[in-house]
């Protein structure tokens, strides 16, 4: 049975006092505007609206402390592993100003490891960090603040067929759903003594040995899939325009909200048609460091 | 009776999986009328879940294969119809509510089909709220679907098919997965539907709860054919009484002309002398939940003792396999410890703990995955390093005491359910751990299977306790030496099966309903000194 995501109503939320179609339209253009730059002056206030909305959604911490964690390490993580790396954003810069260089005191095959601190990696860091933090923010609050009962006729209301609407209604729940028979499969296996943290050996190995989790997870997806097939099919699904139960109206709050929304994407296409936005570092420290 | 009249007629109809050789069904020819409950009864693989795919549109539409003969709604061939003509004509609820539910809360699960086929928002409200009053559950509108209990769900799903209006009803196995008070109820509600019109085709293999309200008459199935077709007392007459489970009375009366059973000598590897001496599991002061604010369990003190066959018994989401969960350590409590083997589980992996006890969920779909069963039996041995030629005989062993032995080689995924159960039981068998746990092992499979393995799996000289969640009151009579019963989180009662299932009240209470078996049982108790199965009761 598909479940859907902790989603509760809540008293004072900002997310949950606009229609859902609108908060999705204003979604969609902060997170399109966002991308668009590169320049942490830019980007920080990005972060400052996604701060303001995570602070006045009403979602308490302990709901979200997990999901939030590991999308923030995760975020951390990549931040810290192309800083150190230097193979992210070198697109977006061409000179590097060098702050600090630690050599190790060993070569490999004539190779030494070098770590190069310089101005660019330093700032491409932080940019990346701003901007994929505002959108992780702005993401991780919708499945916690979205009445599953309405996803079908949010999508349906942003012009989507039927059918299609009411796939991504699906979908949206596929996912907590997934997440459910992963962890009983999980503990299905555990009880007849696997254990995931012991896999050793190659690529090919680990990916064999994760065969007793994988399959079972696989194919109870694609049966799933099949009995919400078959029980869409005996109730008439797709033989014509549906009748949607709930109805859904745009208050003034809402129009305010998209054309806030919209406000925000085209000056942000049009700043960064003007030149504006480009990766930036501020020009005190690239004559401190040449 | 004009043929234009009778709801439905099924004429020389055979049907053969694309995939797979022989035919699953074979010139089944019958009428329903209006107003009538036909029960549908054999073991499983018979061709009873064929049946009603061919009935309900599914066969062809959705499971291809070759199709001859007819089925005929109101004297028009249904073979022409589309799938949504069919569902307006023929209701169907699938066996697993949980697979039938879609919408997010109840209203909008009853509703969808009626939103499908475009009809009006307010007559969409109205038939809705019609469905959920004749079904006595308005009071779940609102609510969410996956919060909702089992017998919640199954009333749910058939009201989302009533909404729709349908002239036959059709139900593949509704009881399955219901604790016996919210069967009895989902069967009421079918009797009622019958009694307004409605014509019932009902799939169940616990006929006894189906007797209870009168089916007109009963089809019976064996290997793909009609064996059967007639009203209930002349059922007592034709069925293998082993094979199907008749009331307790007529199983006596049918059994005294046979040999008595073997007796059955249960946990043969624990000495009578260490019965009781040790505490194999111990749950001290337990408390879980969760989520914060609300306590799944809560209290719970006791011990499983070498020699302990214990059955647990308790409504639809009362917290039995949260318990059960403690004892291998999948989960931990929040407040207090369980011991297993002396260790207590905060400091043990779980795969530590599958050394000694043995686990089998209860849904086979989360666990198997290998290639064949042979590897699917010998994985969890490997895991727990048995020596390669102990794991052979361990494979083999457990097929012979599930009756799959010869399907070593057949890819599990491609069983029929009922075997996929028994194969998950084997693969926790071939463990050998000293304790088993299981969760409801019996639901989804036919009498004379689960019989069987229930009395090859007590003679396992391997296990010193056995658990078994279940909501077969007179399985928990037959085989247990001690009950426990969970009710809101908490253990309400725990004692021998002649103490705690003759207080007819706390059964109630604890939505259990008593059985012929049991009543017999308690009537001859005097005479007998323990709970027996019918067929000894014979002898007796």
């Amino acid at each position: 049975m598909l479940v859907a995501w902790r989603y509760r109503k809540r008293a004072h939320s900002l997310i949950q006092s606009f229609d859902p179609r609108a908060w999705v339209i204003f979604y969609a253009c902060f997170l399109f505007s966002t991308l668009s730059f590169w320049d942490v002056r830019f980007l920080l206030p990005f972060l400052l609206v996604a701060f303001f909305v995570l602070f006045t959604s009403g979602v308490k911490w302990h709901e979200i402390r997990r999901a939030f964690l590991f999308i923030i390490g995760f975020i951390f993580f990549f931040a810290i592993l192309t800083f150190i790396t230097g193979r992210g954003g070198t697109e977006l810069y061409e000179k590097e100003h060098l702050i600090r260089e630690f050599k190790a005191s060993f070569s490999i095959f004539g190779w030494t490891p070098t770590l190069q601190i310089t101005v660019e990696r330093a700032f491409f860091a932080i940019s990346q960090l701003v901007r994929v933090s505002s959108i992780a923010i702005m993401t991780i609050l919708i499945p916690y603040s979205l009445d599953p009962a309405l996803y079908g006729i949010t999508f349906k209301g942003l012009g989507l067929h039927d059918k299609f609407a009411y796939a991504m209604d699906l979908t949206m729940r596929f996912i907590p759903t997934f997440g459910r028979d992963f962890q009983m499969t999980m503990d299905a296996q555990r009880a007849r003594g696997y254990e995931l943290d012991k896999i050793s050996g190659g690529i090919v190995q680990q990916v064999r040995r994760l065969g007793p989790v994988l399959v079972p997870v696989t194919i109870h997806a694609i049966i799933g899939s099949e009995d919400i097939i078959d029980a869409m099919d005996l109730r008439a699904f797709g033989v014509g325009p549906r009748t949607w139960l709930d109805v859904l109206t745009y208050q003034l709050r809402d129009r305010i909200l998209i054309i806030f929304g919209v406000l925000i994407l085209s000056s942000s296409i049009i700043i960064g048609l003007g030149g504006y936005g480009k990766f930036w570092v501020p020009e005190i420290l690239i004559k401190l460091f040449t | 009776m004009s043929t234009a009249t009778i709801p439905l007629v099924v004429d020389n109809l055979s049907f053969r999986y694309r995939d797979r050789q022989g035919a699953a069904i074979h010139n089944i020819s019958f009428e329903a009328k209006a107003g009538e409950i036909l029960l549908i009864a054999g073991a499983s693989g018979c061709g009873k879940t064929t049946l009603i795919r061919c009935i309900n549109g599914l066969i062809p539409r959705s499971y291809k294969g070759e199709m001859s003969g007819s089925v005929r709604v109101f004297d028009k061939d249904v073979q022409d119809w589309k799938l949504s003509q069919i569902s307006q004509k023929i209701g169907t609820v699938l066996q697993d509510p949980e697979r039938q539910i879609l919408g997010t809360k109840v209203v909008n699960e009853v509703a969808f089909g009626l939103e499908n086929l475009g009809v009006p928002r307010a007559e969409i409200y109205q038939r809705v709220d019609e469905a959920l009053n004749f079904l006595n559950i308005m009071h779940l509108r609102n609510r969410e679907t996956f919060t909702i209990s089992g017998g919640e769900k199954q009333k749910v799903a058939l009201a989302g098919v009533l909404a729709m209006r349908p002239s036959i009803l059709v139900l593949d196995e509704p009881l399955a997965s219901l604790d016996p008070a919210s069967a009895q109820e989902s069967l009421d509600a079918v009797r009622m539907l019958a009694n307004t019109g409605m014509t019932v085709l009902l799939v169940e293999h616990r006929v006894e709860d189906v007797l209870r309200i009168s089916p007109e008459r009963v089809l019976y199935m064996h290997e793909g054919e009609i064996r059967y077709l007639g009203d209930v007392s002349g059922l007592y007459k034709v069925v293998n009484y082993r094979e199907v489970k008749l009331p307790a009375e007529q199983i006596v009366e049918r059994a005294k002309q046979d040999p008595p059973p073997a007796p059955i000598r249960v946990l043969p590897g624990v000495p009578t002398s260490s019965v009781g001496d040790e505490a194999l599991v111990k749950f001290q002061d337990v408390a879980f939940g969760y989520e914060s604010e609300r306590e799944v369990l809560s209290g719970i003190n006791l011990e499983i003792k070498r020699g302990d066959v214990i059955a647990v018994l308790g409504p639809n989401g009362a917290g039995k396999t949260t318990f059960v969960k403690h004892a291998i350590g999948l989960l931990k409590p929040k407040t207090g410890s369980v011991f297993v083997n002396g260790r207590d589980t905060h400091e043990a992996s779980v795969a530590e703990i599958a050394g000694v006890l043995g686990y089998v969920f209860q849904s086979p779909s989360h666990m198997l995955f290998a290639p064949n069963v042979h590897d699917e039996l010998a994985f969890g041995p490997t895991n727990l390093k048995h020596p390669k030629q102990q794991i052979e005989v361990e494979v083999k062993e457990s097929l012979n005491i599930v009756n799959l032995a010869g399907k070593e080689k057949d890819p599990p995924l491609a069983l029929s359910f009922g075997q996929q159960k028994r194969v998950s039981i084997a693969a926790i068998l071939a463990m050998r751990s000293k304790i088993l746990i299981m969760d409801e092992p019996t639901a989804g499979q036919d009498y004379q299977n689960y019989m069987n393995f229930m009395d090859s799996i007590l003679q396992m000289p391997s296990f010193e306790a056995i658990l078994f969640i279940t909501h077969d009151v007179d399985l928990a009579a037959i085989y247990a030496n001690r009950i426990l019963m969970i009710n809101d989180g908490r253990l309400v009662a725990d004692g021998a099966p002649q103490d705690v299932l003759r207080d007819f009240d706390r059964l109630k209470a604890n939505r259990l309903v008593p059985t012929s078996l049991l009543a017999l049982n308690l009537k001859r108790l005097s005479k007998t000194g323990r709970f027996m199965r019918a067929e000894s009761l014979a002898h007796s």
